[in-house]
């Protein structure tokens, strides 16, 4: 360090107010995001003004991809659990309407299932990252002893590729599971998007049961 | 009266986040508080009476935080972030030494006891008046003022005694032991 610390009150307080430490940009694209969110639920009242925009955002999205290749490189396993161990910042999306084995949430319509009945987990907030180019959704469940599970759906095709771990095969699907942080994580693909499930004082074998539950979240790839 | 304007709300990110930091002394905490901060403001449309939006934010900002350590008190298990998940950068325009001396100020100010953070996060860092700061954190203006005080005077005494390089650093144990033994100026009580 070049400088020395302040050593009196008023240099220390012309130190704080003069600083100008910058929020990361992955903050301001996350407000970004919570505000465009905001401004979509005010133009889902106008449908034609919501169309021109979706139609909007399909054709940069769809040059956005054109552009940066499949980007699937770039995106590792550790990043891709990091979503599922960090705090939620919403709150959990309800169980769906229309099927009792699935929450309201989704990436790219691939819902996110509801445990709650079945396994005890009952889902209790949610997040979005934007990490190495990937839109990362997570919604957490915990169960009746405060253990907590994060399970993230990783949006865009293709789908990144994940090496590493022990494998096992569940219905013709495969499973990675390994160790990140102390936590049990466990990947696969639904419908060609990557999901990752992860827990810390969660067992592999609980983490597979429930990321192989019910064979219509599953699929080979 | 009037109705908060979301958009405007983005010029306050940065300093938002200087003040989560101070409140949680980890920048990855900081982001998620300043997140859930912004997720609550915008839930729904909100009226300011006539006051500073940052004066707004502030509240929202410590309820935020409070909550947030509450429901981290009574979770069994503690989840913590892999260290970098989102490779934050602390480097203020690209001064690296200046970022690190920061990165002791918040440090130092984090470990404050709570009222004195939070009156030093309203006053210094992010720049309220002691009126504003008052009614942001809900207690009286002379309650801030020797709140502020108290804060700056720790945080000063403790960069001293941790970061110059005369006289040598002492560890945080032997410190309270020396401190016991009456060498180093004893801390403010509250």
């Amino acid at each position: 360090m070049t400088e020395l610390p302040p050593h009196t009150e008023s240099e220390l307080i012309e130190l704080v107010r003069s600083s100008e430490v910058r929020a990361p940009d992955s903050l301001h694209r996350q407000v970004g995001t919570l505000l465009a969110s905001r401004r979509r639920r005010r133009l889902a009242l106008h449908p034609p003004v919501l169309a021109a925009m979706t139609a909007a955002v399909v054709v940069v999205a769809a040059l956005a991809v054109f552009l940066s290749g499949s980007g699937s490189h770039t995106l590792n396993m550790h990043l891709a659990a990091a979503p599922t161990l960090r705090a939620a910042t919403r709150s959990a999306p309800p169980e769906s309407s229309t099927n009792h084995a699935e929450l309201t949430a989704a990436v790219d319509g691939v819902k996110f299932p509801y445990w709650e009945d079945r396994f005890g987990w009952r889902s209790t907030g949610m997040r979005s990252d934007q990490i190495a180019g990937r839109a990362i959704t997570t919604v957490f469940y915990a169960d009746a002893s405060g253990r907590r599970i994060g399970y993230a759906i990783i949006a865009g095709h293709p789908a990144p590729q994940i090496s590493g771990g022990a494998v096992f095969w569940r219905g013709g699907v495969p499973y990675r599971l390994l160790s990140e942080d102390g936590a049990s994580v466990v990947s696969w693909l639904r419908d060609g998007y990557l999901c990752v499930i992860s827990g810390r004082a969660v067992s592999g074998a609980t983490l597979l049961r429930l990321a192989s539950w019910s064979d219509h979240h599953a699929s080979a790839s | 009266m009037r109705t908060l304007d979301p958009q405007s709300l983005t010029q306050h990110v940065d300093r938002l986040y200087r003040a989560a930091w101070a409140l949680c002394g980890s920048r990855e905490d900081a982001e998620d508080l300043v997140q859930e901060t912004f997720a609550r403001v915008l839930a729904r449309p909100r009226v300011l009476s006539g006051e500073h939006e940052l004066y707004y934010l502030m509240r929202v900002l410590r309820n935020t935080f409070l909550t947030s350590r509450r429901t981290a008190s009574r979770r069994p298990v503690t989840v913590a972030a892999l260290d970098d998940v989102v490779a934050a950068d602390p480097r203020p325009l690209g001064q690296p030494e200046r970022a690190l001396e920061m990165q002791e100020v918040y440090a130092t100010i984090a470990a404050l006891p709570e009222d004195r953070r939070l009156a030093l996060v309203a006053v210094d860092v992010l720049g309220l008046s002691y009126r504003e700061a008052a009614r942001a954190l809900r207690v009286r203006e002379a309650t801030i003022t020797t709140r502020l005080f108290r804060a700056r005077k720790e945080v000063a005494r403790l960069l001293v005694a941790e970061l110059a390089p005369e006289p040598p650093q002492i560890p945080v144990a032997r410190r309270e032991e020396t401190r016991a033994n009456g060498v180093l100026p004893s801390r403010e009580t509250s």
